[in-house]
């Protein structure tokens, strides 16, 4: 039988150990001895100032950067939603979301059954065969969830993915990302520069400052967060009160 | 930032406009031309006093024969340019180092005027006994670092997070290039073709007329095109003929242009990054 911390450890999916990221050029360190463990179907939020090192950190997790220094312990199946949607021009929102179906060997009946899905369940089928031009800012991001989540990953990144959205959108997205969460228990890792975004969203917050961790927040509030009142602010400041130091 | 003159480049080749509204393409595509021919019907009713009637030994199936001929001849040079340069743009913006060797080096290349190399290209393609080599390849000279440095500014624009989508969805080799890089470069491509065959329009005036470079040559070593029937009327003083061979080779730019380019230019515009 495993002890507690061997049950700890089986339960995490992604395990950061002394990563140190350093560039070149620029020289640079961009991240300095991060040690972080995040459990399975947990939803993480990065926040911390521009240039602190959390979209180096996010880009280490995907594979998009290589460590300097330190062990990735990651699933192999990690896909990523990008700020603005990153879709491509040139194909239709539903090539869009098969893009990476298509590089999986699957049949063209099983790829149109699982974009349809997630289509749907981003509430953009309507929208299927219209270009990443005739959408609006909060729909490219729809569509670009969809496509993260139309690999079905085992972890799900997310890069800034709220922030040139207007406030109405990003809150209808919130909704949706949570409830998407649920549904899928997926592991979901954000970055954002919104302290009050990672409180209604994340399980925990982890503050990266300086290129390291500067402190973790567990947040127990309830969904919808929100609504909690005071409960939520008073969250919100604590980690602004950390941001800010 | 530092402009670094392969950006440079990317800035004047995309500073071309193209006709957005009704009224802009009519004028280009129809009222343009149009003006020319007319320009030019005047110009010859007038000062040079005689009819349309094509002179001596030139009908007009010949003139609309020698524009074919060297449209093709055009069209293998641009065929072949664009089949060398695709792969130079992507080995020489392939990683930072091969920037830093290879785009100098382009540089130096495009600034070496393609006209130089043609006594000696000649001489080789003499030997060969195939002077349609020697035209062909000017021109695809001159047409070359047209399309590579439009493709490199292309590639060098291309957003990060698209090269990270495509990486993070496994598109990789054979397909990355089909899927990402050649719709990517898109819209540079057809720029680049643009002012590929501009400029190769403007080579066949010269790269035709074989003889000037020809120790003891004479008009039979000239190519049968439209650019050495523009020299010859030009050199033997037939302006007729200079105004008719002159006004089928606007036409057919403008019918490329109107049936090609813009219809070319109007779809990449899907392609486009915003």
């Amino acid at each position: 039988m495993p002890n507690d911390s061997n049950l700890n450890e089986m339960n995490n999916i992604i395990e950061l150990k002394n990563v140190s990221k350093l560039y070149n050029q620029p020289h640079q360190l961009a991240l300095e001895n991060i040690n972080l463990s995040i459990r399975e179907g947990e939803f993480i939020c990065l926040i911390g100032p521009s240039g602190g090192g959390k979209t180096t950190l996010l880009k280490i997790i995907a594979g998009l950067e290589k460590e300097t220094a330190g062990e990735v312990v990651k699933p192999e199946n990690v896909s990523m939603a990008f700020q603005g949607g990153a879709l491509f021009p040139w194909l239709t929102v539903y090539e869009n979301v098969a893009l990476g179906l298509q590089e999986q060997d699957l049949s063209d009946s099983k790829i149109k059954t699982e974009v349809l899905k997630y289509l749907e369940m981003m509430k953009m089928t309507d929208f299927a065969l219209k270009y990443p031009a005739e959408l609006s800012g909060g729909q490219r991001q729809r569509v670009g969830i969809a496509r993260a989540l139309a690999v079905e990953p085992s972890v799900l990144l997310m890069d800034e993915p709220f922030s040139a959205l207007d406030a109405k959108t990003t809150a209808e997205l919130h909704d949706d990302l949570i409830k998407i969460w649920r549904d899928t228990k997926r592991t979901i890792i954000m970055v954002s520069h919104l302290i009050e975004e990672a409180v209604s969203l994340a399980e925990r917050v982890v503050l990266i400052k300086n290129s390291t961790i500067a402190e973790i927040f567990n947040i127990e509030l309830p969904y919808p967060r929100r609504e909690q009142g005071l409960a939520f602010h008073h969250d919100v400041m604590k980690i602004r009160r950390e941001f800010f130091k | 930032m530092k402009s670094t003159p392969h950006i440079a480049h990317r800035h004047r080749h995309s500073a071309i406009s193209y006709p957005i509204s009704l009224s802009q393409r009519l004028y280009t595509f129809f009222v343009g031309p149009l003006l020319v021919v007319l320009i030019l019907f005047i110009v010859v009713k007038f000062f040079s006093g005689s009819s349309f009637a094509i002179v001596e030994k030139f009908s007009l199936d010949d003139l609309v024969k020698a524009l074919l001929a060297t449209s093709l001849r055009l069209l293998i040079a641009y065929i072949l340019a664009l089949v060398v340069a695709v792969p130079l743009a992507l080995f020489a913006t392939s990683s930072r180092s091969a920037e830093t060797i290879f785009l100098p080096v382009f540089d130096i290349l495009e600034s070496v005027p393609a006209l130089a190399f043609f006594p000696i290209l000649i001489v080789f393609f003499v030997r060969l006994d195939f002077l349609n080599g020697a035209a062909i390849f000017i021109l695809f000279l001159s047409m070359l670092w047209n399309i590579v440095f439009t493709l490199v500014g292309g590639l060098k624009i291309i957003p990060k997070d698209i090269k990270d989508a495509a990486q993070i969805f496994g598109i990789r080799g054979w397909n990355y290039f089909r899927k990402v890089l050649l719709p990517a470069i898109f819209p540079e491509l057809v720029t680049g073709s643009i002012l590929a065959v501009a400029q190769g329009w403007n080579i066949t005036i010269i790269a035709e007329v074989l003889h000037v470079y020809i120790p003891g040559g004479n008009a039979s070593h000239d190519l049968f095109g439209i650019g050495s029937i523009l020299v010859q009327a030009a050199s033997g003083g037939k302006t007729d003929l200079f105004i008719v061979a002159l006004v089928l080779m606007v036409l057919m730019i403008a019918l490329l242009n109107f049936f090609l380019w813009q219809k070319l230019l109007r779809y990449a515009e899907r392609f486009k990054f915003e």
